[in-house]
């Protein structure tokens, strides 16, 4: 466009985002208060132990094999065949939700805690909170 | 070569684009006499990972070729799956599928506005938009689980139903982006100083726009109507009703009203997906074997229209659980490299980013 | 359309996308033909797929309308060799970008294409990466070192098996026991004979494998 006139409204109008001064903040202010995820959030994992049979379908189906079938301290479930229950690499999982879906007794899913900090990549080794207790 | 000539590298970090890329420039002055773009940072092999993976192991990943946009990646590999085996969705399927693109459509063209005004050094409309943003997001964290990257088209259908009161809360959330646009308008299209940089700047070439098979905002801008929603119509698209915004210009500034165009359709779309949308009805035809679903030895193509052009996918199967190839066409594999290195010549190192994010360039895309 | 139906066979796929094939030898020809004499005439995207087990690559140039409105998929085998094909480039200068791809990870030469330098790949001098004999994970595992700690998962299989053995002993030595134990009272009082308790343990296994296998069959 030829500036041959001058675009008076292009320039004021810009002005009027001042404003956005009078408006409330709607900043989340993080240690003081937090943000609640909406319900069915996929967050870290959580394993109902007491349903858990241990038969590795989310071992078989998680495509990043982030998932380890680790032997079990306290046996829980009884049905539990090979005693093993999964724990979880968090440096691989991409939370893409495909082993709670191929879960036979829906024991595990993904929760709402999704923050967690450590210096050391090794450390990232999660065995699911139970949440049968 | 003439000695006066600076070479200078733009990128890979700048604020022109989502991901990373650079453009080899020769200098004159302030005027780029050369260009040549360089691609390579971002190349993560999708295609190859898929070769190894299942079919529902693939589809977690595909999401993950375009950040702006995962969605339309979605919908074109649970399209093509559909194609090679056969299986038709239901209406309530489609529907909720029509939305999520235009969700994601949405979204996207608020990141863009964000990179646009960001590369012409105005924050402001960066800080606004990626807020507006963040509230779709969030009804895409409610519906999906996920705020980026959604996972849930699915071969078959989608993966969860709507929420409760969700599309009452999607139709408040557009109440308040129809308020706010003309807002938009006020600090961003109407602005004079991104008018001023942007009349003019970056002009597409119309008679080898069609020709070249340029897509998307780019035939847009230079007043031709082409768009795959109205042209070849996928999922139900052709029973709603909604415009195709033309600008004449082939510039900078007609393809930014064309986006500014655009979102303001797909609101449009979306309250009559909300009016529409069955209440009933299956949202998953569940595939056949699961975990071992096997493809057909066929090939396909599909494409859909995402918010900066056609996104195609080729994918063949080969009659066991694998898929033996997914070849993806993001909308700016062509203008990204031919049309930037001609467009460049000529132009003002300070117009690189502007002109970049214009085209709607994705590195993520280029490179899979 | 019609022209291209009297010259080529052409196929419908689904709707709106059709296919023709043509040979490698053809295919100039027909290239040239599709894109000058039907609405055909733009290029949207050059696919290749490897059929290593036939010993060719499927190219398929995916040819689109000025209305955008249908595809058509051309298609020709070629072989695996590293061969060329003459480069679409004078048609279509869209394919410039396509054919170096194509070239970097299939090892395709493309005849009239100068632009055949590195795309994504930088100084690289092994297979071609999208070749079906180029093994991600060899390269991986020749390349990358994986993180440690996780040594200690264990093979479900093995375990299950194990496990059962183990209760397999168990019972047989709780069984034994019984045995005992019932032959001391069968010594008490001979009248009454009874029936061979192996019988009973092997019902009791065959009963207790069942839930499991059904329950991982939900899942599938
Ligand atoms: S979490 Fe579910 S899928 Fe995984 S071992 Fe336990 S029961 Fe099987
Ligand atoms: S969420 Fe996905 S990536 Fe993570 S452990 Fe489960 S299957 Fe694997």
């Amino acid at each position: 466009m030829k500036f041959t006139t001058i675009d008076i409204k292009g320039i004021i109008s810009p002005f009027s985002a001042i404003g956005k001064v009078l408006e409330h903040p709607k900043t989340v202010c993080y240690p003081a208060q937090t943000k609640t995820v909406a319900p069915g959030y996929r967050g870290f994992h959580t394993n109902i132990l007491t349903d858990c049979i241990g038969c590795a379908n989310c071992q078989d189906v998680c495509m990043n094999d982030a998932i380890d079938m680790i032997t079990i301290q306290e046996e829980k479930n009884p049905k539990n065949k090979s005693g093993c229950i999964p724990r979880i690499d968090y440096g691989r999982c991409c939370w893409c939700n495909l082993c709670v879906d191929v879960c036979p007794p829906n024991s595990l899913a993904l929760g709402e805690v999704c923050i967690q900090a450590e210096m050391d990549s090794n450390k990232f080794l999660f065995f699911p909170k139970d949440s049968s207790c | 070569m003439d000695s006066k000539l600076i070479k200078i590298f733009h990128g890979p970090q700048h604020p022109g684009i989502t991901g990373n890329m650079s453009v080899e420039l020769d200098l004159l002055g302030e005027t780029i006499k050369y260009a040549r773009t360089h691609v390579g940072y971002l190349h993560r092999g999708f295609e190859k990972l898929v070769e190894r993976r299942t079919v529902i192991q693939a589809f977690t990943i595909v999401c993950r070729i375009c950040v702006p946009e995962p969605d339309p990646n979605e919908e074109n590999f649970a399209r093509a799956v559909e194609g090679l085996a056969g299986i038709e969705i239901s209406e309530r399927a489609k529907y909720i599928r029509v939305m999520v693109q235009e969700m994601s459509r949405l979204a996207a063209q608020m990141l863009w506005m964000g990179g646009q005004s960001g590369s012409i050094g105005m924050g402001t409309v960066g800080q606004w938009s990626l807020f507006d943003r963040d509230l779709m997001l969030d009804l895409f964290e409610e519906l999906t689980g996920g705020r980026v990257y959604h996972m849930y088209t699915y071969p078959g259908g989608v993966r969860r139903d709507l929420p409760e009161g969700f599309l009452l809360r999607l139709s408040e959330l557009l109440d308040y982006l129809e308020k706010k646009l003309p807002k938009y308008d006020s600090i961003f299209f109407d602005n004079a100083t991104f008018k001023k940089r942007a009349i003019g700047t970056g002009v597409v070439p119309k008679e080898e726009a069609l020709k070249n098979g340029y897509v998307g905002q780019t035939l847009r801008g230079c007043g031709i109507r082409r768009d795959l929603r109205k042209d070849n119509p996928y999922l139900v698209y052709d029973k709603l009703d909604f415009d195709i915004p033309v600008f004449d210009g082939g510039d900078v500034y007609s393809r930014a009203l064309v986006r500014r165009g655009e979102m303001r359709e797909s609101i449009k779309i979306l309250r009559q997906v909300i009016a529409q949308m069955p209440a009933e009805g299956a949202i998953m035809q569940k595939l056949p074997k699961h975990r071992k679903f096997t493809l057909p030895k066929e090939d396909i193509y599909v494409a859909t229209e995402s918010a900066r052009g056609e996104f195609g996918y080729y994918m063949a199967g080969d009659g066991t659980e694998h898929i033996r190839r997914m070849q993806v066409k993001g909308p700016s594999l062509i203008h990204g490299f031919t049309l930037l290195e001609k467009m460049l010549i000529d132009e003002e190192l300070s117009n690189v980013a502007m002109i970049m994010n214009s085209l709607g360039i994705c590195p993520p895309e280029i490179e899979r | 359309m019609k022209n291209l139906q009297k010259t080529y066979e052409v196929t419908q796929k689904v709707e709106r996308l059709f296919e023709v094939t043509v040979t490698q030898t053809d295919f100039w020809e027909a290239v040239l033909y599709i894109s000058t004499q039907t609405e055909f005439n733009t290029l949207s995207q050059i696919a290749c797929a490897d059929w290593i087990e036939e010993e060719h690559f499927l190219l398929t140039y995916i040819l689109t309308t000025d209305a955008r409105d249908k595809n058509l998929m051309l298609k020709l085998t070629l072989g695996r060799e590293y061969e060329s094909m003459p480069s679409v480039m004078t048609l279509f200068p869209q394919a410039e970008v396509m054919e170096r791809d194509l070239h970097e990870m299939y090892g395709i030469g493309f005849e009239g294409n100068e632009t055949l330098y590195d795309f994504v790949l930088e100084q690289w001098h092994d297979l071609p990466p999208l070749r079906r004999e180029f093994d991600t994970l060899a390269f991986v595992h020749e390349h990358f070192a994986f993180k440690g700690g996780r040594e200690d998962n264990k093979d479900v299989k093995v375990e299950q098996k194990r496990r059962r053995e183990e209760a397999k002993k168990q019972k047989a030595l709780e069984a034994a026991k019984q045995e005992a134990k019932k032959q001391e009272t069968e010594k008490q009082e001979t009248e009454k004979p009874k029936e061979p308790n192996t019988h009973a343990t092997d019902a009791e296994e065959t009963q207790d494998k069942k839930p499991d296998t059904k329950e991982a069959e939900d899942g599938q």
